[in-house]
């Protein structure tokens, strides 16, 4: 529940498009945090987190990428055997590569500013 | 600049929710004040309450989706997923009525003549009126589609033509029923007959009439390009209804207009 503040000098509820056939596409009109999503997936980034964490082999020389926005973030790990019954949790800080507590795989921080 | 760092939609406060539900209660305590005390004025207090909540809490969706962009693909999913958890439940409502509506005809009992239509009453041809209304309805059905791909494939007059259509086939059931209800040689009062058939058939309409004004709203939003041609979930949600409305009237058809003839 906000005012009408982004319709200031639009007399109605109206969205002005430039387009051929008549129905805008999202490339036109996607607006805020939609768009910016949009337009950050066209480049191969996920920055809002959509997206299951991509796995890594956990080795030191190709740790896990841990993205993060400021210089700590929790990671949960599911044991990885054929019964998974826990998680472990843990934080993971910017620097060197930190292991997990439970199965040693290589953890690393690496931190992303937010599109804005 | 706080911003969040994931892709759902925390909404503002808004007062939208209380006064919808300081509506109910002005609705059915005044509904309860009217059945004892002849006076309808807290249950029109309530009902216009009602009407001003539906509209701004609505208009406060679109401007957050469609002006502000706070429609993500996740919170799109959100919704969907809303839509069909409701729409669930209003088969799970019209499934009681259902039931009533078997549970007396399938063992007329001994005072309605052991037999159903039961005695006294003369039930409508569901050849005449009620089949044309299957026939309209199924119509709409394929406008309604008609409607989704022309906004999908990005033809705005086959998608305002389309959309007008269903809507006008939806008002043309309304006002066919509507002439029935007028026609009807049984009314509500009439056993349990009257109550089964008034109340599911009633309750169809009411739903008839909610479905049309979602897919006006559509029109108005359509006109005014708020859909894309790959995000319009009103549409679809509005949509997603009608075709419900269009199924539960194949079951009221053919359980009570034809099988309880």
């Amino acid at each position: 529940y906000q005012p009408q503040l982004l319709l200031i000098g639009v007399s109605s509820s109206d969205v002005f498009i430039c387009c051929v056939s008549g129905i805008p596409t999202d490339e036109e009109q996607a607006t805020g945090l939609e768009k910016i999503i949009m337009e950050t997936m066209k480049e191969g980034k996920d920055p809002y987190n959509m997206l299951k964490p991509k796995s890594y082999s956990g080795t030191k020389e190709d740790p896990n990428i841990v993205p993060s926005i400021t210089n700590r973030r929790i990671v949960a790990v599911s044991v990885s055997e054929e019964d998974n019954t826990a998680i472990v949790w843990f934080w993971i800080h910017e620097g060197e590569a930190q292991r997990c507590p439970s199965c040693g795989s290589y953890y690393k921080l690496v931190h992303y500013d937010l599109p804005h | 600049m706080a911003h969040q760092a994931h892709p759902y939609h925390m909404v503002d406060p808004s007062p939208w929710p209380l006064t919808g539900a300081v509506a109910a209660l002005l609705m059915t305590s005044g509904l309860a004040i009217w059945f004892h005390f002849h006076s309808t004025i807290l249950m029109l207090l309530g009902t216009v309450l009602l009407v001003l909540t539906i509209c701004q809490w609505w208009r406060d969706v679109v401007r957050e989706g469609t002006f502000q962009g706070h429609h993500t693909p996740p919170a799109q999913k959100g919704l969907r997923y809303g839509m069909i958890l409701f729409i669930t439940s209003e088969v799970l409502f019209f499934a009681g009525f259902f039931w009533a509506f078997y549970h007396s005809s399938l063992a007329p009992t001994p005072e309605l003549g052991g037999f159903w239509p039961p005695a006294g009453i003369t039930p409508l041809d569901p050849f005449e009126v009620p089949l044309l209304n299957t026939a309209v309805l199924l119509a709409s059905g394929v406008t309604v589609t008609w409607a989704h791909h022309s906004i999908m494939e990005g033809d705005r007059k086959q998608a305002i033509h389309s959309l007008t259509l269903t809507i006008l086939l939806g008002g043309y059931f309304t006002f066919l029923q509507a002439l029935e209800y007028y026609e009807a040689p049984f009314t509500i009062a009439d056993g349990v007959y009257g109550a089964t058939f008034f109340v599911a058939t009633g309750f169809h309409g009411l739903h008839v009439i909610i479905g049309s004004t979602f897919l006006a709203v559509c029109l108005h939003r359509q006109i005014r390009h708020h859909f894309t041609s790959t995000h319009h979930f009103g549409f679809e949600a509005a949509a997603w209804y009608w075709h419900f409305v269009d199924v539960v009237w194949l079951f009221l058809y053919i359980s009570i207009y034809w099988w309880g003839s």
